[in-house]
């Protein structure tokens, strides 16, 4: 049985003022219902982009689906029409963004705002949709929500406006819910809140969670499997617990070496030297060889494929010749 | 939006107001020659009596701030002085003009922000189309041709070549005396001209501003988050967006009020429309000062209450600054 | 990239102009502006028709007779003599008043945004109250007192105009104030008005720059309002003036009043193209959108 959603050699370019340049090069990735897969990776790696990419909120002109798949149920997602699109978003699948201070729209109160989202898929008087949101607005943890449904965004703190997008997205109980760096912007405590969230309601409504973050202890708390994105590929991917306890990729190895080790001490924390190449930059072989401690001539010539390799695929030259 | 913040508004409104008429006193001291021949007009050598009279009238024998006390009084009590050449009081040549006035300027505005707003939100749409192309070159000859010019030219054209609309005046002479509805589709029908003349320039600069207001909001998070719910190209722009992108164009709306004013001016002078405009134009002509004044005065007061609308629009349109001062 | 690394290589000025250069519209702006200063030049100085004079019969069409190629007003006056000798006032005063207004706009401007507290207060209230009062009305009241001559004109102009110039400036310096190169000036120990001189002036420039091209434009249209309702120099021939004269003959000739409105519509509209291209050329970023 195939997945819920399927995402199968993606390919993504953007016209840039440095010509086209390719955002995301093969990506296919898969998640079930009821299951939680992490996407990770640095700024710009391309997780953001695979998300708005199901979505199908790529800006068109100048980003374009350049080749390859996204079946929704079956349904390829990058063959669909405008209006099918316009009926799955927020429908059947949904998606909860990085920053809530901007997310939400400053002049509409947060009760209409969730309310426009259920009447745009659901047959329900205005009323009713109204009192949906405050049932959802409760649902999400918010306190006195009759009362806060009438609040415009700005009279919230960003915890509050992030439950309230939660509650926007899930108004329909859609089958697949993006969160893209759904913590970020808010404090520690907060963040845990958020998860929490995130799990009661996939418990709740059984829908597939697609969690992008660069924070590998959130990973760890949330993700059934996860996705390790690099210069838009993916380069490592399995069962979160895999990837997590033997990571075999020197990026995947670099990411979970930052996590601060509670108790240990401020020396733990490493950084992997370097930035993230351009997308404009990208030469013909692997994107991580200037930052990488095992490169070898073959990694600056030819881009390295996501092969089984032990546990799970990985893409690295050097694990398969079993350098490292 | 507070009480105390609307009294306060209000209050400096009419500090302003105040200012106004202190500048009137001091332009009449600071220019050239006799204050109360310059009162007088240029009323073909106004004689010695009048003279005297003007000079008790005003106080003009007393110290300089005794006279601004009596100027600034005859105000509040909204005697803003005799017209010599109308033979009338300014207050009551000014009441019978301001309506027409307020109409004329309304309409435009109307009309130039609708039509305005309109364009550059469809426009911004293709940022890089044809109707783009189209709004920014518009705006720019919108902003360079001289408005008396447009009027001129539109009377050329629509009295010679498609005679539908009339040309000058406010009123069909023949209408006089029909009943109201007739007489206000006639006013109607005789306002198109001068109003479309006063919107186009501003049509224009509203096109242009709606447009880079619409995609620097078109830009932002929450537009992503209306497309995520499955909203409706048409929702996402003139719901989500436009009520954003509308507050510059409120701000504008508000600043522009002036210069409208001032092109209103110019057009009620060619189209022969009997408001403010013309009376200024006609008294300047006649150096008939204290009608002058008075026009200065009661122009600056439309500007004052547009400004104060705009204010309280602006604290409507955007929740953020709701029960803020 | 190398190119790239060229780009910022470069001086700012050199960028806005290698910018400008490319902008169509704005070099055509250059050319037609030109061209009108040019014939305006030839016009007062070598052109022998005397605008004033009576020459031929009232309202000769254009291009009729090859001597008048513009035709005549309704006194029979030479349209295109009006044109070549009516640019000279017309351009000088839009010149003059935009220098007026920019002096007084960018000097209190300054001072507000630089020194805050209460001289910005007091000095915005100023700002508040001439913005109150309608323009073009108060440039009439005030050209009428004085007397109407260029120069009291284009006083006129510049004082009813200023505040727009005085708002932007404000902006300006209060953004640049706060950077780190004012900061460094003064911990060198220099002076307020060297800061204000030295260091924020010529940074603010380019917004201010544009915003002086634009008020070319503004009072240009001023000036010929003012001379169309008759209320321009009396022994000066303007545009503005020429289709005052002959509004009320429109509907017997089109032509006495459509060339000089011709005439300012071209002059501002270069002086614009001109405005927008430098904007352009000063913020290449806003250019993609």
């Amino acid at each position: 049985m195939s997945a819920l959603l399927q995402i199968e050699d993606l390919r993504v370019t953007f016209n840039t003022r440095y010509g086209p340049v390719t955002a995301l090069d093969s990506v296919s990735l898969s998640v079930n219902a009821g299951e939680t897969l992490g996407v990770v990776g640095e700024s710009g790696c391309g997780k953001s982009i695979t998300a708005l990419s199901v979505m199908g909120l790529i800006p068109s002109p100048p980003g374009k689906i350049a080749g390859g798949a996204i079946r929704l149920a079956g349904e390829d997602l990058t063959q669909a029409s405008e209006a099918r699109m316009r009926a799955l978003r927020g429908a059947e699948m949904a998606m909860i963004f990085q920053e809530p201070m901007t997310s939400l729209n400053p002049v509409f109160t947060v009760g209409d705002q969730i309310a426009e989202a259920i009447m745009l898929h659901q047959k329900v008087s205005a009323d009713q949709a109204f009192r949906d949101a405050v049932a959802l607005l409760d649902r999400v943890g918010i306190p006195s929500p009759d009362r806060r449904a009438r609040d415009y965004p700005h009279q919230l703190s960003g915890g509050m406006r992030q439950r309230v997008m939660i509650a926007m997205a899930v108004s329909c109980r859609p089958r697949v819910l993006i969160a893209d760096e759904p913590t970020t912007a808010l404090d520690v405590t907060v963040q845990a809140q958020i998860f929490d969230l995130l799990n009661e309601i996939q418990r709740d409504f059984g829908a597939a969670i697609i969690l992008i973050t660069h924070d590998m202890g959130a990973i760890s708390e949330m993700a059934d499997r996860v996705a390790v994105m690099y210069a838009g590929r993916v380069i490592e991917q399995g069962r979160a617990d895999d990837v997590l306890d033997l990571p075999q990729h020197p990026y995947t190895r670099g990411l979970i070496s930052c996590i601060p080790a509670l108790g240990k001490g401020e020396d733990t924390l490493r950084e992997i030297p370097g930035v993230v190449p351009p997308l404009h930059m990208l030469g013909a072989g692997c994107a991580f060889a200037d930052r990488c401690a095992h490169r070898a001539p073959r990694c600056d010539s030819e881009k390295p494929l996501l092969q089984a390799h032990g546990h799970h695929p990985v893409a690295c030259h050097a694990v398969a010749e079993g350098r490292i | 939006m507070t009480p105390s913040y609307l009294l306060r508004r209000l209050f400096y409104g009419l500090l302003l107001m105040l200012g106004v008429v202190v500048l009137n006193f001091l332009l009449i001291r600071l220019a050239p020659g006799d204050p109360a021949v310059v009162i007088a007009g240029e009323m073909g050598g106004a004689d010695e009596a009048l003279l005297a009279a003007i000079r008790a009238d005003y106080g003009l024998d007393k110290p300089v701030l005794t006279q601004l006390g009596i100027y600034i009084g005859n105000v509040l009590q909204g005697d803003l002085g005799q017209s010599f050449f109308f033979n009338q009081p300014v207050a009551t040549l000014i009441g019978d003009r301001i309506g027409p006035t307020i109409l004329l300027v309304l309409c435009a505005q109307v009309i130039s922000i609708l039509l305005g707003v309109f364009l550059g939100v469809i426009a911004a749409r293709k940022p890089n189309g044809v109707l783009s192309g189209f709004v920014s070159v518009f705006a720019t000859i919108g902003y360079a041709v001289p408005v008396f010019w447009t009027g001129i030219m539109l009377i050329i054209l629509f009295a010679s070549v498609f005679p539908i609309f009339p040309v000058e005046g406010m009123q069909s002479v023949r209408l006089r005396d029909a009943g109201f509805m007739i007489r206000a589709l006639d006013v109607a029908h005789h306002l198109v001209l001068p109003a479309f003349t006063l919107a186009l320039i501003y049509l224009a600069q509203y096109a242009r501003l709606s447009r880079a207001s619409m995609l620097e909001v078109l830009g932002s998070d929450y537009i992503r988050t209306a497309r995520a719910k499955g909203a409706s190209e048409r929702s996402v722009l003139f719901k989500h967006a436009l009520r954003n992108a509308s507050l510059p164009i409120l701000t504008v709306a508000g600043l522009q009020f002036g210069n409208l004013i001032s092109g209103a001016l110019l057009v009620e002078t060619v189209f022969n429309w009997p408001g403010m405009g013309r009376l200024a134009f006609d008294s300047i002509l006649r150096r008939d000062y204290p009608t002058i004044m008075g026009v200065l005065f009661f122009a600056s007061a439309m500007v004052v209450v547009a400004n104060l609308l705009t204010d309280l629009s602006y604290r409507l349109a955007d929740p953020r600054l709701r029960g803020k001062s | 990239m190398t190119e790239a690394t060229e780009f910022k290589a470069e001086s700012p000025a050199r960028e806005a102009w290698r910018m400008f250069r490319r902008n169509i519209p704005a070099v055509a702006g250059v050319i037609m502006l030109t061209g009108i200063v040019l014939a305006t030049l030839w016009g007062t100085f070598f052109y022998g028709g005397n605008p004033y004079e009576i020459v031929w019969a009232p309202h000769e069409p254009p291009g009729v007779t090859p001597e008048f190629p513009l035709g005549t007003d309704y006194l029979g006056r030479d349209i295109f003599a009006g044109l070549v000798a009516g640019g000279g006032p017309t351009l000088a005063v839009g010149a003059a008043a935009a220098a007026i207004t920019m002096v007084i706009g960018v000097s209190l401007g300054a001072l507000a945004g630089f020194y805050g507290g209460w001289v910005d207060n007091l000095l915005m209230r100023i700002t508040e109250f001439f913005q109150v009062l309608p323009t073009l009305l108060f440039a009439m009241v005030l050209v009428t007192l004085f007397s109407p001559t260029l120069f009291t004109i284009a006083m006129a102009i510049g004082v009813v105009s200023w505040p727009q110039t005085a708002r932007l400036t404000r902006a300006e310096v209060m953004k640049i104030k706060e950077l780190e190169y004012v900061t460094a000036a003064r911990a060198i120990g220099a002076r307020n008005r060297r800061i204000i001189w030295t260091v924020i002036l010529p940074n603010a420039a380019p917004p201010l720059i544009v915003s002086a091209t634009l008020t070319i434009g503004v009072a240009i249209l001023f000036e010929a309002g003012l001379s169309f309702l008759g209320l321009g120099d009396p022994n000066t021939m303007s545009w503005g003036l020429m289709i005052g004269s002959n509004r009320a003959y429109i509907l017997d000739a089109w032509w006495p009043v459509t060339f000089p409105g011709l005439a300012i519509f071209l002059t501002v509209f270069s002086v614009s193209l001109i405005g927008d291209g430098l904007n352009d050329a000063f913020n290449p970023k806003l250019r993609e959108r």
